[in-house]
């Protein structure tokens, strides 16, 4: 692309700019969890540690059974990204290679799932979880989110990339559709269903909005609503120790990015929304 | 010629069971914690109900009504539209542009800039509004010393009305930002080179390019990300909102998602919070009928 | 055996194949030929169970098949992009089907050897198809085919997607096994050079009807229709319209004079209006005129390699006409002579051949054109 070189180069800078922007909080994040309280609230931008120390972060495992903490939080997120996929894969199967009545009725009533809004079931989904006494359980977390459209959606993307003359070859020779599903098609869209799996995984990892509403005490918390007890609207007292537990909550999704980022960004890029 | 024998086994039928059994898992889940809540949910709209009570006190419109003479929810609705605008603003038409120039505009570094981008996207929104709470903080935060260098004093947004939206806008559009990001992208990435080529050949300016060419072959990408920053930014939004300023100062920086919350397990009023969900779902519907018309479609034209 | 009997196809309301009667015999290899979107590739399918059938029967064996599933019609396939299998490698594509059928572990190293050894794929067992060049893949694609040992063979124009030289090699191959196992082959290509060569019959399909069925040397020789003499050869047959007049026939002012033969036979069709068609092989160009000499304006000529068409305009009508020579030049006008042995008239109204008249046996030469 030949352009004017102070024209490429304007752009490079607000790019950096921007990405300032997104990453500063997260190296700021990282840095100040490592200072003692004292040399932070006197010197706030040195996000440098000059005496770095472990204590905001073994306030934070003193003060909770963080072990059990991270335990819920990991279990729940396995546990739905598994069923999650699962579920997924089995109904975009379907809906790719199976002809049966109904089928652009069912497929648009899926993907209107990813248009109700939280605020309408939110009521009895939390009055029906807490009849069955599952309230404060992870059990209570994954069991709404079984399934989601946007994996549907997302697997059945990668499944249409698959030249349909395979799937033909495999019918002529009388292969039924459990085999096709299991030694044709799985193979095939590894990368996507590993990817949307990660994905679902880290997004399971973060969520406040339903764990928030279902888990009461303190040891059945997941990370994130550990965190929030951390934090007050007026900065905090103890902002360092917010830090370290910010820090904490961010590993485990950021290592995942780290090592699959290709994976990771690819779900949305080739199988993606186009 | 005579036919001898007809294997006639129906092959419709056969396929029948077989689709119904893999939809089951999710179709179950679908219907047990999104069409029966929302139905129930509709019922609720008609009721008097305090979450705990055995008996529920049937008061037909009422909830309607209560919620559409309050003042509060006119001051609702607004917030809601200015953080539908502040998130399209931010999160559709920047990375728009955005995807535009790293695609055919820069020639280096940009899978480190896509990188970077999207990585807020995989980092909690409690994190995000920890670290924002603290970094903005008026007084004492990074934020306002350097604003201090220069004279200038940050105000107290979290207890402005305008400046509260607007922060609170900001902290979502940065975890959504990469997400839209990089699906625009990816659009814009997949036009062929060749039309592109041809338009500089032609020598068109990047600029018409943009607004000539890009966007309409990329509109349905472009829809679908207006759309999904409306349906989900309003409700990322109840995070930072229950976070940091649970919908204060005197409701305004809530939006109707949170509200509903608000009503319903803070305040009790089941029926109110019913009726204001249901009011709000007439916008998702909107969404759900602008994704048929013009996404799927643009999906399907390759089948 | 395979026979279909007024078999319709439609898509909605698109008909892609109308009222198709068909009937292919036990061990022969038929071509379906024909230009893209005549309904080749759709009939094949149907053979194989891909498509539904909205009207008419099939029958395979004697046995109506309309309903019966791909797999129970022991119909082997071979598709233009081979559809092998990305993540398997040669000897699991290959047999994966097998297995599937839970046939021995005998019996399939013994079909699998076999094959391997007759497209000489030793020694590549272990490869992906990615690490396959085209040809190869074919032959993965073929070896497939032959170990399931089945009646039938179909094969979707395997041969396109491969450059020249590899596909004399492979129509080889094809031959070879059809040699070998005897299977029906039903071929579809739009390539009328490998119909020709390939194949026992040709079926030659437009615009989802059947325009002839017949050996390659009455395809060639014996166009029944307009649109056959047009397809098969190359440069095309020459079509011009012609009127019949006493006993000449006319091109517009020009005029040809045929024997009595042809001159009865003419008349015993009563058909007015004629497509009068021959090919640019069958003409000469000469600067002499001679009795049925055509007066033509030179256009431009074309280098053919071995020899040169000449593109001539006879009374507004375009000729192509072969010649060794090619110091024609564009302007020029010649004469050219037609080998009135090789004329083909056809009813301008219904595009027929009015066929070819009985010559009265003679006793020295013996020739009967029928």
């Amino acid at each position: 692309m030949k352009t004017n070189p102070l024209i490429g180069l304007s752009w490079h800078l607000v790019f950096i700019v921007l990405i300032f922007i997104l990453l500063f909080p997260i190296i700021f994040a990282v840095g100040t969890s490592f200072r003692p309280l004292e040399d932070a609230y006197n010197n706030v931008l040195q996000f440098i540690p000059l005496h770095p120390t472990f204590e905001n972060y073994e306030a934070f495992f003193t003060s909770l059974d963080v072990a059990r903490i991270m335990m819920n939080t990991f279990f729940i997120a396995a546990g739905i990204t598994i069923f999650k996929v699962v579920t997924s894969f089995l109904a975009a199967y379907a809906f790719v290679y199976l002809d049966f009545k109904g089928k652009n009725l069912l497929y648009f009533l899926f993907i209107s799932t990813m248009f109700i809004p939280f605020a309408v079931t939110m009521i009895p989904n939390y009055l029906v979880l807490s009849d069955i006494g599952l309230t404060d359980s992870v059990w209570g977390v994954m069991l709404p989110q079984f399934a989601d459209a946007v994996g549907i959606f997302l697997i059945r993307q990668s499944m249409k990339t698959i030249p349909p003359s395979l799937i033909e070859v495999a019918k002529v020779d009388s292969i039924g559709h459990w085999l096709i599903m299991k030694d044709i098609v799985l193979p095939l869209v590894k990368p996507a269903v590993t990817s949307t799996g990660i994905w679902f995984f880290i997004l399971a990892w973060n969520e406040y909005v339903w764990p928030v509403l279902i888990l009461k005490n303190v040891e059945n918390f997941t990370l994130p609503l550990a965190l929030q007890m951390y934090i007050s609207s007026e900065g905090g007292t103890n902002f360092t120790v917010a830090m370290a537990v910010s820090v904490i909550t961010m590993i485990i999704p950021l290592t995942l990015y780290l090592f699959f980022q290709r994976y990771i960004i690819g779900t949305f890029t080739s199988s993606g929304i186009k | 010629m005579e036919a001898i024998q007809t294997f006639a086994k129906p092959k419709i039928i056969k396929d029948h069971w077989k689709a119904y059994l893999l939809l089951i898992p999710s179709l179950v889940t679908f219907v047990l914690f999104m069409f029966w809540p929302f139905l129930y949910t509709v019922y609720l709209s008609f009721f008097d109900w305090n979450m705990v009570s055995p008996t529920k006190e049937f008061v037909g419109l009422q909830n309607y009504i209560d919620v559409l003479k309050d003042p509060i929810t006119y001051k609702i609705f607004c917030n809601t539209l200015i953080y539908m605008a502040l998130l399209l603003i931010i999160n559709c038409a920047v990375p728009y542009v955005l995807a535009f120039v790293i695609d055919l505009v820069l020639s280096r570094f940009k899978n480190f800039y896509k990188g970077a981008i999207f990585l807020p996207s995989v980092i909690s929104l409690v994190v995000g509004s920890i670290l924002f709470t603290w970094l903005l903080n008026p007084v004492s935060g990074p934020a306002a010393i350097i604003l201090g260098w220069f004279g200038i004093e940050m105000p107290v947004w979290s207890k402005l009305d305008g400046w509260v939206i607007t922060v609170l806008s900001l902290i979502t559009s940065w975890k959504i930002f990469g997400y839209n990001f990089i699906i625009l992208f990816a659009s814009i990435n997949g036009i062929s080179r060749e039309v592109i080529e041809a338009a500089r050949l032609d020598d068109i300016p990047l600029w018409r390019i943009f607004f000539k060419i890009v966007l309409p072959m990329s509109s349905s990408t472009g829809i679908y990300v207006f759309i999904i920053t409306i349906a989900q930014g309003l409700q990322y939004v109840f995070t930072p909102i229950k976070v940091i300023t649970q919908g204060g100062p005197n409701y305004s920086s809530a939006n109707t998602i949170y509200h509903a919350y608000h009503e319903a397990f803070v305040l009790y009023r089941t029926g109110h919070s019913a009726a204001l969900s249901i009011l709000t779902m007439a916008i998702f519907l909107l969404l759900l009928i602008l994704e048929f018309k013009f996404v799927e479609r643009g999906i399907h034209y390759e089948n | 055996m395979i026979q279909f009997e007024n078999v319709c196809k439609s898509y909605g309301d698109i008909e892609v194949v109308k009222n198709l009667n068909l009937t292919i015999h036990e061990g022969e290899r038929l071509v379906l030929l024909g230009p893209s979107g005549c309904g080749k590739s759709t009939t094949l399918r149907m053979i194989a169970g891909l498509e539904d059938i909205t009207s008419g029967s099939l029958y395979m064996g004697n046995k109506k098949v309309n309903d019966v599933p791909s797999g129970i019609r022991n119909v082997s396939m071979v598709f233009q992009n081979y559809a092998l299998y990305p993540h398997m490698n040669v000897v699991n594509n290959i047999t994966y089907g097998l297995k599937v059928k839970k046939i021995p572990k005998a019996e399939i190293k013994k079909r699998l050897d076999f094959a391997l050894e007759m497209l000489q794929l030793k020694g590549y067992e272990k490869r992906l198809p990615k690490d396959l060049s085209g040809g190869q893949r074919q032959r993965v694609a073929l070896a497939r085919a032959i170990v399931k040992q089945s009646d039938y063979f179909l094969l979707d124009e395997p041969l396109s997607n491969l450059d020249a030289r590899l596909r004399v090699s492979a129509r080889k191959e094809l031959l070879r096994i059809h040699e070998q196992f005897k299977q029906t082959f039903v071929y579809v290509t739009h390539d009328q050079i490998e119909a020709m060569t390939v194949g026992n019959r040709v079926a030659l399909m437009y615009k989802g009807e059947i325009q002839m069925v017949d050996t390659p040397e009455n395809v060639y020789q014996r166009p029944v229709n307009i649109f056959t003499a047009k397809f098969i050869g190359s440069p095309p047959m020459n079509i011009l319209d012609a009127t019949f007049h006493q006993d000449r026939l006319m091109i517009g002012m020009q005029s040809i004079i045929l024997n009595e033969e042809w001159i009865q036979h003419i008349f015993d069709s009563k058909v007015k209006n004629f497509a009068f068609g021959i090919r640019p092989g069958h003409l000469e160009i000469v600067t002499v005129p001679q009795k049925n000499s055509l007066k033509a304006k030179v256009k431009y000529v074309e280098n053919h390699g071995n020899n040169y068409a000449v593109y001539t305009d006879i009374e507004g009508s375009e000729m192509i006409v072969m010649s060794d020579k090619k110091d024609w030049y564009p302007g020029e006008m010649v004469y050219v002579n037609p080998d009135s042995t090789k004329i083909h008239l056809f009813d301008k109204e219904t595009t027929e051949t009015i066929g070819q008249p009985v010559v009265k046996e003679n006793k020295f030469l013996n020739r009967v054109l029928v």
